[in-house]
């Protein structure tokens, strides 16, 4: 499995979704703030269910019937930061036009049109995680192009959306969800399929990454951005693969998604070799009786059935493994988990689990089939599910079901991201159907003349290293992080561009590592700071003291803290007397070394300033006084 | 070129194919894009060519063929009549807003859940949005309730728009007797949403219909979960939300009854009419020529002009039941030439009580009748009952006839 494939021989074609939530005041269509909460912090529950509805041209979409199948209650916390909009009690206000300027700005940056008029659309989502039962959703900009080393990847479409609600857990008859995160803007950039090589993914995603931030809208950190990757190669299959969580994983998962494509098409062809077919399925809960499995056991005791579907010709693959750890067998599992079962068994991993070589024998001739060509290297199979009855006839016939396509080759649906870079069944690929017009909200006729064009951050970089002279890791350390602008004021104001610098980041980092609390640093913070930086009031080594003051302390002003910890910059004489009490306690190495002693007492002396006094001056006083006696 | 083609639109270097949709706006072309995605594009920069003729019907909608359901002898029969609003509206496409057009067939259709509960007959007396609704729907509504009830359906659910709902219910209160409940329901988020109210209300209404109280009831969301659906008398209620699915209130009171989604179970809070006690009768004259003027300070007296040789006039006045003292002479004149006038209270909540300051007696003395605790949306509609019905409008509208007025003032009740 650890095989290196030849994309280009394979046809490997992959595209990005990129969704990435942008950093606006208030939500895509109401005024609620954008901030995030904690679940105790809920002040409401309310509870909904969800039905599924047609499309204006009357359709209904495959992936919304199947979620709508299991009807379920959805639970969903309110906040004293959200509204009637997000709890879909009050129609949406009209788009927020500040999402809108920002969507239009990253539509620019990747060279797209914007439309002529902009049309709100409902996405069905019924998996609760919109209250509506939909996900609002618009076409903001078509046919861009980003640049990587492999070549140009076009930029098929930009839509602005809204965020869904974040899903807390399962309850016992359905799913909580909470409601912060409803509504707060999100673009989704999707690329033409342009993409040869998991390399490419990679980089493509990063370039749009990098575009991305350098509108300075964008939301950072954890869950705001999520790539999804459509894989497929030659022969087989369009895959949606979502749920991808760091960058660094897309190469990972294209190749082994791949993997399992190049997998299932040899499957396939052997199937076809052996004349495969899916038998019909049947109840074989006599067989299992008296069985000492413990799932088969607990299944049965609750009133439960066995269901099995023969599998003629499938011996042998139904086990193979088709990406790292994860076999036929295992999608067959997926299926069934998806119609509520635990999981499956498979005769080509049996006997196990509790279930008896006699016990299989059994099983194949209650299917017909000759229990001397059922197992791991012969030629047939079957797969059993046990659970409720209704569960486990259900959950056996998406197994019959997906039996069928693998002799087909490889499905089109989408996939959840796992772990380990591998990837599992998820739901059906949405289609238009499940797309009709937001009539609530009318058509928007944007004016892209109104945008304006920001720095890259690849420029910014640039830009540092020339203008102020940084080194390039710092200068792009800057550029990157969240407090590019506190840097250019700064220096703006007259701080030394490298001490801005290494203020906004490195000093962070620094002091986040000895357990200061730096979250609770505000812009004013730093303002305060590079103030007192800007008129000697503070030295350059009292910075790290004094923002971890702060961050302890986040109502004090940069001035009461600095006061606090004793940080003003001392004056020359009080600098004076602490280097001669310093040079007067150690007399006698000095006397003995002479000016080989700065090196040492310079740290004493600093540590007596407590850092307050700037390091030059010390270290002049501290020659100056040195020279003296060592006379 | 017509919206259901499939079409390839290019404007400047760029293409986009999909399906022609009508425009509400001369300017731009709609295009659903095979993605699902609607996009307006430039009429005027933008070239158009057709590539198939007709591949959808957008005028229709392509709907499936309508399920047969067989009539089952244990169940009661329930009477579904449509007179259009959102719990049977679907998106018109021209103009963009959402519109009326199912019949009573449809919502059955749309609202799989409520198969099993009952048998039902449908039918569509009107097909109107409800601030279009009149007077002469609610006389053709009130003699398709009658007519469905002496044709033997064991419980009626009227399906309405929810902005008059509360008039409607009121004026079908006065006009029939009933011996079976008659109940009121609609949707507060439209029907083409997955999220809709109109499954659960649509079910609990149907619930209420086959339950043993015999009276004209509105059946809405309780709160904003999908839990309970609150029963309020049709004479008592209030739509006090312009868009929360629980908008519905009974006013001065709790409502008379709940309905328990989860365990389908009716329950009722006070005494009701029980099924079969009484029998049916219809009386649906109207007098029309009634008006409901609200009093804000400053308004003139001239304000009456209009109202002059009206049959009735109900006054929505301020606190206990007051107006402006200069207005007193000209409601005087109204009495003096035969409107009945009726004062009610724009705090909606309580009782009218003219006796307690001068201006109420006033007022009493130039021949209004005290509204008692009325709902002035209700005594409008009363009054033009009592005008068309009885000889004694001023001892009529003092007394209950329909549970509009409450005798005594519980709230916690």
């Amino acid at each position: 499995m650890t095989a290196e494939y030849e994309y280009d021989d394979l046809g490997l074609v992959a595209g990005l979704e990129i969704h990435q939530q942008l950093d606006t005041a208030t939500k895509l269509f109401c005024n609620c703030p954008t901030a995030l909460q904690e679940p105790d912090e809920s002040s409401k529950t309310i509870s909904r269910y969800l039905h599924p509805t047609t499309s204006e041209l009357g359709e209904l979409d495959e992936a919304a019937l199947e979620e709508s199948q299991v009807e379920r209650e959805f639970e969903y916390l309110m906040y004293d930061s959200t509204c009637l909009v997000e709890a879909d009690d009050e129609p949406p206000h009209r788009v927020d036009d500040e999402a809108l300027a920002v969507s239009m700005e990253i539509a620019q940056l990747l060279d797209m049109s914007v439309v002529d008029q902009i049309h709100v659309m409902r996405k069905l989502v019924i998996d609760g995680s919109n209250t509506s039962g939909f996900q609002r959703t618009m076409m903001v900009a078509t046919d861009g192009e980003i640049e990587t080393s492999e070549g140009p990847v076009g930029v098929e479409d930009l839509m602005l959306e809204e965020e869904s609600a974040q899903r807390l857990t399962e309850t016992e008859s359905g799913v909580r969800y909470s409601l912060d995160r409803l509504g707060i803007p999100l673009v989704e950039i999707g690329t033409k399929p342009d993409i040869r090589s998991p390399q490419q993914a990679q980089e493509a995603a990063e370039r749009i990454g990098m575009l991305l931030r350098s509108t300075g809208e964008v939301r950072r950190g954890l869950g705001t951005i999520r790539q999804d990757v459509n894989v497929s190669i030659a022969e087989g299959a369009r895959v949606e693969i979502k749920g991808v969580q760091s960058l660094e994983d897309i190469e990972a998962i294209v190749r082994n998604e791949v993997g399992r494509q190049a997998e299932l098409l040899e499957i396939a062809s052997e199937l076809d070799e052996r004349d495969a077919t899916v038998g019909d399925i049947q109840d074989v809960t006599s067989v299992f009786e008296e069985t000492d499995s413990g799932v088969i056991q607990g299944a049965l005791g609750d009133g439960g059935k066995v269901w099995a579907v023969p599998l003629p010709g499938f011996g042998g693959l139904v086990g193979r493994e088709i990406q790292p750890d994860r076999r036929l067998g295992t999608e067959f599992s997926d299926h069934a988990k998806r119609h509520g079962a635990g999981g499956i068994f498979h005769t080509d991993e049996l006997p196990a689990y509790g279930v008896t070589e006699s016990e299989v024998e059994a099983l194949a001739e209650a299917v017909d089939l000759d229990p001397a060509v059922v197992g791991e290297d012969t030629t047939d199979a079957v797969a059993i599910v046990a659970d409720d009855p209704e569960t486990a006839e259900q959950a056996i016939d998406a197994v019959a079901k997906r039996a069928e396509t693998a002799m087909d080759g490889v499905p089109e649906e989408t996939r959840d991201a796992t772990e380990e870079a591998t990837t599992r069944y998820l739901r059906p690929l949405p289609g238009a159907a499940r797309m009709y017009p937001e009539t609530d909200v009318p058509p928007v006729e944007p004016d892209p003349e109104t945008v304006e064009t920001p720095e890259l951050l690849t420029e910014k970089t640039e830009r540092y290293q020339d203008e102020f002279d940084l080194d390039a890791g710092l200068a792009e350390q800057v550029a990157y992080g969240q407090r590019w602008a506190l840097f250019e004021e700064a220096v703006e104001r007259g701080v030394d561009a490298t001490l801005a610098a290494q203020t906004v980041e490195s000093t962070i980092t620094e002091i986040r590592r000895d357990g200061a609390p730096v979250e609770n640093l505000t812009d004013e913070h730093f303002r305060d700071v590079f103030a007192l930086l800007a008129e000697d009031e503070l030295a350059k080594e009292g910075v790290p003291n004094l923002l971890s003051a702060l961050a302890e302390n986040p109502e004090l002003s940069a001035e009461a803290a600095a006061e606090q910890e004793d940080l003003g910059s001392a004056a020359e004489d009080e600098v004076r007397e602490a280097v001669v009490r310093v040079v007067e306690r150690n007399a006698e190495q000095i006397s003995e070394e002479g000016m080989a002693a700065f090196s040492g007492l310079m740290g004493e002396c600093m540590g007596e300033l407590r850092g307050k006094a700037d390091g030059d001056v010390v270290s002049d006083v501290l020659r100056e006084e040195i020279g003296k006696r060592a006379d | 070129m017509n919206a259901g083609d499939r079409v390839r639109v290019d404007r400047d270097d760029q293409t986009f194919e999909g399906v022609l949709l009508p425009s509400s706006n001369e300017a731009q072309l709609v295009v659903k894009l095979d993605s699902g995605y609607n996009v307006g594009l430039d009429r005027e920069a933008a070239t158009a060519t057709v590539l198939e003729a007709d591949v959808y019907d957008i005028e229709s909608g392509d709907v499936s063929d309508q399920s047969t359901v067989e009539f089952d002898d244990d169940l009661p029969t329930i009477s579904l009549i449509s007179t259009g609003g959102t719990i049977a509206s679907t998106v018109d496409y021209r103009t963009g807003a959402v519109t009326a057009q199912f019949d009573a067939e449809d919502v059955l259709r749309a609202v799989p859940e409520l198969a099993g509960l009952a048998n039902y007959r449908g039918r569509v007396v009107a097909n109107i949005l409800s601030e279009n609704m009149t007077p002469s729907v609610w006389q053709d509504l009130a003699e398709a309730i009658h007519d469905e009830i002496q044709a033997g359906a064991d419980g009626v659910v009227v399906m309405h728009g929810t902005d008059t709902m509360q008039f409607t219910a009121s004026a079908i209160s006065f006009m029939l007797e009933t011996p079976v409940p008659i109940v009121f329901t609609g949707s507060q988020r439209s029907a083409d949403r997955p999220s809709s109210d109109n499954v659960m209300n649509a079910v609990a209404a149907v619930e209420a219909a086959t339950s043993d109280a015999a009276e004209v009831m509105l059946c809405m969301h309780a709160a904003e979960s999908d839990d309970v659906c609150a029963l309020h008398r049709g004479t008592r209620a209030r739509k006090n939300h312009t868009s929360r699915r629980d908008a519905f209130e009974t006013i001065g009171r709790k409502p008379l009854g709940v309905v328990d989604y989860d365990a389908r179970e009716v329950t009722f809070r006070r005494e009701y009419a029980e099924r079969d006690e009484t029998a049916l009768a219809l009386h649906a004259d109207l007098e029309t020529d009634v008006d409901l003027v609200k009093f804000t300070p400053g308004a003139e007296p001239s304000m009456l002009d209009p109202v002059d040789g009206a049959a009735g006039l109900v006054i929505e006045g301020t606190g206990l039941g007051h107006v402006n003292t200069d207005w007193i002479d000209r409601i005087d004149a109204l009495v003096e030439a035969g409107t009945t006038v009726v004062m009610t209270s724009q705090c909606l909540d309580g009782r009218i009580c003219d006796r307690v300051y001068d201006t109420g007696r006033d007022l009493l003395d130039a021949g209004v009748i005290e509204g008692e605790d009325m709902l002035p949306g209700t005594a409008m509609v009363k009054l033009m009952w009592v005008l068309g019905n009885r000889d004694d409008p001023v001892a009529a509208m003092g007394k209950p006839l329909a549970g509009e007025i409450t005798d005594r003032s519980v709230p916690w009740e």
